[in-house]
């Protein structure tokens, strides 16, 4: 009791205690641990060149854990997140190959995704579906519907199109270009995140995120309106996915009809190494940085390190295991229970 | 005009295969505590979720400061000056105290939020009910009846004027309670309506100014508080008067049954030892946080035990787990009926045939359905178990039926010894007469029944022995004819004097 009082009372430690701050600040220092190792393995890792890689690798890993983050927060998830990336970069290509200038091409695939979220969302908040099912079923309908757009063909370059320096800026502007030595898309996986953490930190929406993840009962009783709250963070989640796709289609030049599979799974691990619980209410937007840091850092360093595929994906998956596991170890308050037993050792002898 | 600050006429809901409330009225004043009384399904709560929107009525009127309502929705509600205070409490424990008390209502400058600024109003009203809380502590980390607080003081923070609280005391200790009442009196003395839900009649002495009760969902009465005696009330509640409010048999004492020798188990079972017999109901009193919820735990094999020796008819057992002491005749019926006692999402059938799958299967693992419908029938008809079949959910039965279920599953099995924790809380009068009588059943039968109770009436009414537990330590034991409730509640806050330990 005392000793949870004087937790309370010290800022740092309140500081570090909130809100999964704590696991946020633990990732960062394996993050810089991981760094520091594979430029111990390889001399050109912290490299101006392969900084510049890292952080392109790291954003869209960054911008669909935005996405599930927010989804996450409220107790939710969403499957549907890499279907909606494939789905996007097969819709905008299509578009484009068949003669339509990127930027209308851009809306008409950004609306498409805009409208998936909005139906995520109201088969979880209002006609009551589990999220797992909601979103896995219309996981399958957008990977379906990126094999339609194009008859079941991946498309030609979008180099080739009747807007093709417009195809081109578009490449530049989403993938290809640099300012300041970085890699457009870092930037705009940055923008992304300051505006969807200023909107979950500092306004009533984001507050509302958090309450329904917390308690949905409490927070209707309360007068939130827990079911366009759900909706809203369904929303976000596929607008990051379809930025996502943008993204993957700026890179390759083509709409590829697989591309973005399994990337939910991707954006779980990012939020959830970062310290957003996947039974809702905690977290904070700060930890998907890191969570995705980690990913792209071993993605990237182990390739470096020319290590197999297969260990990768081991190494990874560990982190998530153990990136979880102390979470819920801290939070059931097992270590206090070793450490009770412990002092009680002491005091008997 | 009168000075009713609520009237509610012939108000009538009706759930699917139930009428809930049929023609209810209900009156309340500023300034006043109205008592709300009624067993469990009489209708209470259904009326106040009405009253603050969360339920929509029937039929009837309503009129709240003098301004006739149509339709109420929980926002209406509050800004009517309306809240309620649940009995499950109801609040997001990964927000902060501030955070909880905006909830759906946060400050703000068109798009940032005013954390300060809220931080700081909660804070004032916090300090203007004299309660020591810190608004940016997390929920989450504060005792219950602390969360109650920040209810409380949620509550006023939308400036209400009327102020339902369902069963703001069955989790809260006596010390607790005292506080509360003293901000419900200073509330009512600032001209508040309060309702005031409770089934622990006798603390109404303590704050309440009127009664109204409920009896099936009709409306029974309205009285003066002090113009109708508990007897009244209590057999208004129930329809028929309870003669004896606490039914005991006698019954010679057997052998003995079980045996516990210095058993330790963390910190809140320390060097326990007692013994217990055959034909014998052994209470265990003491106050909340005594240890005696973890020593039937530890004894039931649910947590670890450090150490201690475990006796039944004289043969020492090993008990490392639940299914050990349900093998050996030992059974728990847990405090907490919806989280230990039952699966909710299960069907009651289910729910009684979970513990005796070993009994109720076949040499090849096959459940033989029959064997499980006469359990099931017998269970029903034993205990009168109010359900409309053995399907639904175990969950959707009110309180008092899902205790009868939860001891229900145990009646199947021969056992040697059943411990009762807490069964009697949160239910209704009638529903904890039956208990008793069922307690009473099973020491006739020869069985060794152990009853942990907070309430100090029940367990003087009820045990034949009696053990009080304080801090994790046995304190005193004593028969039943020299026990005193003075003398248990001195036993029971015989706390160690921490200085010499150290």
């Amino acid at each position: 009791m005392e000793n949870r009082d004087q937790k309370q009372r010290n800022p740092i430690l309140r500081f570090l205690s909130s809100r999964g701050v704590g696991q946020v600040v633990i990732i960062a220092f394996v993050l810089v641990g991981l760094c520091l190792f594979f430029n111990t393995q390889n001399a050109n890792f912290l490299g101006k060149r392969n900084i510049a890689n890292l952080l392109r690798q790291i954003a869209p890993y960054i911008i669909i854990g935005i996405g599930q983050g927010y989804v996450l927060i409220t107790a939710n998830i969403d499957l549907s997140i890499g279907s909606v990336v494939g789905m996007n970069c097969m819709t905008i290509a299509t578009l484009m190959c068949n003669g339509m200038h990127p930027i209308p091409a851009l809306l008409v695939g950004m609306a498409c995704c805009i409208a998936v979220g909005i139906l995520n969302g109201e088969l979880v908040a209002r006609c009551k579906l589990p999220p797992f099912v909601a979103t896995l079923g219309t996981q399958t309908i957008c990977r379906g519907i990126a094999q339609m757009v194009n008859n079941n063909m991946n498309t030609d370059s979008i180099d080739g199109s009747a807007f093709s320096a417009a195809a081109k800026t578009l490449r530049d502007v989403f993938y290809y270009g640099k300012i300041a030595g970085i890699y457009n898309t870092f930037w705009i996986a940055l923008l992304l995140w300051l505006v969807f953490n200023f909107l979950l930190a500092y306004t009533r929406t984001g507050r509302h995120l958090y309450a329904v993840g917390s308690n949905a009962e409490a927070s209707k009783l309360s007068g939130v309106n827990v079911s366009r709250t759900i909706v809203k963070a369904y929303l976000v989640s596929c607008f990051c996915a379809g930025i996502t796709g943008i993204i993957v289609c700026a890179q390759s030049g083509t709409g590829t009809m697989n591309a973005g599979t399994g990337y939910e799974t991707f954006a779980v691990a990012a939020s959830v190494i970062g310290g957003i619980s996947t039974m809702g209410g905690t977290g904070i937007l700060s930890g998907v940085l890191v969570g995705a840091g980690v990913w792209a850092v071993m993605d990237n360093g182990l390739q470096l390190m020319n290590t197999s595929v297969g260990l990768k994906n081991v190494v990874v998956g560990s982190i998530v295991i153990v990136s979880v596991l102390i979470d819920v170890v801290v939070r059931s308050g097992n270590l206090g229970f070793i450490t009770g037993k412990v002092f009680g050792k002491r005091k008997a002898a | 005009m009168d000075d009713y600050i609520v009237r509610l006429d012939g108000i009538c809901k009706s759930f699917p295969g139930v009428k809930a409330l049929d023609q209810v009225r209900f009156r309340l004043k500023a300034g006043e505590v109205m008592a709300l009384l009624g067993e469990n399904g009489a209708g209470k709560s259904t009326l106040m979720k009405i009253l603050s929107g969360i339920y929509t009525k029937d039929s009837g009127s309503m009129t709240i400061f003098g301004q006739p309502i149509e339709a109420l929705t929980p926002k209406r509600s509050q800004e009517l000056g309306i809240a309620i205070i649940h009995q499950e409490l109801n609040m997001c424990r990964h927000l902060t105290v501030a955070e909880n008390m905006f909830l759906g209502r946060e400050k703000h400058n068109g798009i940032l939020l005013s954390q300060k600024a809220m931080n700081e109003e909660a804070a004032r009203i916090l300090k203007s009910l004299d309660i020591d809380l810190d608004p940016t502590t997390p929920v989450g980390s504060l005792q219950v009846s602390k969360q109650q607080m920040v209810e409380i003081a949620k509550a006023l923070s939308t400036n209400a004027r009327i102020l339902i609280m369902d069963e703001p005391t069955s989790a809260l200790t006596s010390k607790e309670i005292e506080e509360l009442f003293r901000i419900i009196h200073r509330l009512r003395d600032e001209g508040k309506g309060i309702v005031y839900i409770s089934h622990r009649l006798e603390e109404l002495q303590h704050i309440v100014d009127r009664v109204t009760i409920l009896r099936d969902g009709q409306f029974i009465l309205e009285a003066d508080f002090d113009k109708i005696s508990m007897s009244e009330i209590i057999a208004n509640m129930v329809g028929r008067e309870i003669k004896e409010k606490f039914p005991r048999v006698h019954c010679e004492k057997g052998k003995k049954i079980l045996e516990v020798r210095n058993l330790n188990a963390g910190r809140m079972v320390r060097d326990v030892s007692f013994e217990s017999y055959e034909g014998e109901i052994l209470g265990f009193a003491g106050l909340m946080g005594a240890g005696r919820t973890e020593t039937t735990r530890a004894i039931f094999g649910v947590d670890p035990k450090q150490s201690g020796q475990i006796f039944i008819d004289g043969k020492e057992v090993r008990i490392t787990g639940p299914a050990d002491a349900i093998r050996h005749g030992l059974v728990l019926a847990p405090e907490d009926r919806k989280k230990d006692g039952l699966c909710v999402k299960l069907s009651i059938r289910s729910n009684i045939e979970l513990p005796n799958l070993d009994i109720a299967c076949n040499n090849l693992g096959v459940v033989r359905r029959g064997l499980v419908s006469e359990m099931v029938a017998k269970a029903k008809a034993a205990f009168d178990i109010r359900m409309p079949n053995d399907q639904v959910n175990a969950g959707s039965l009110s309180g008092g039926n899902q205790q009868k279920v939860v001891v229900a599953k145990w009646l199947a099995r021969e056992s040697r010894v059943v411990i009762f924790d807490e069964p009697t809380r949160g239910i209704d009068v009638a529903a904890k007469v039956e208990i008793y009588h069922l307690m009473n059943r099973l020491k006739k039968q020869g069985i060794s029944v152990i009853f942990v109770s907070s309430e100090m009436p029940e367990v003087l009414g009820i045990a034949d022995r009696i053990i009080v537990m304080c801090d994790g330590r046995i304190t005193g034991e004593m028969m039943i004819q020299d026990a005193t409730q003075e003398k248990i509640l001195e036993l029971a806050t015989r706390f160690e004097n921490k200085l010499s330990i150290a």
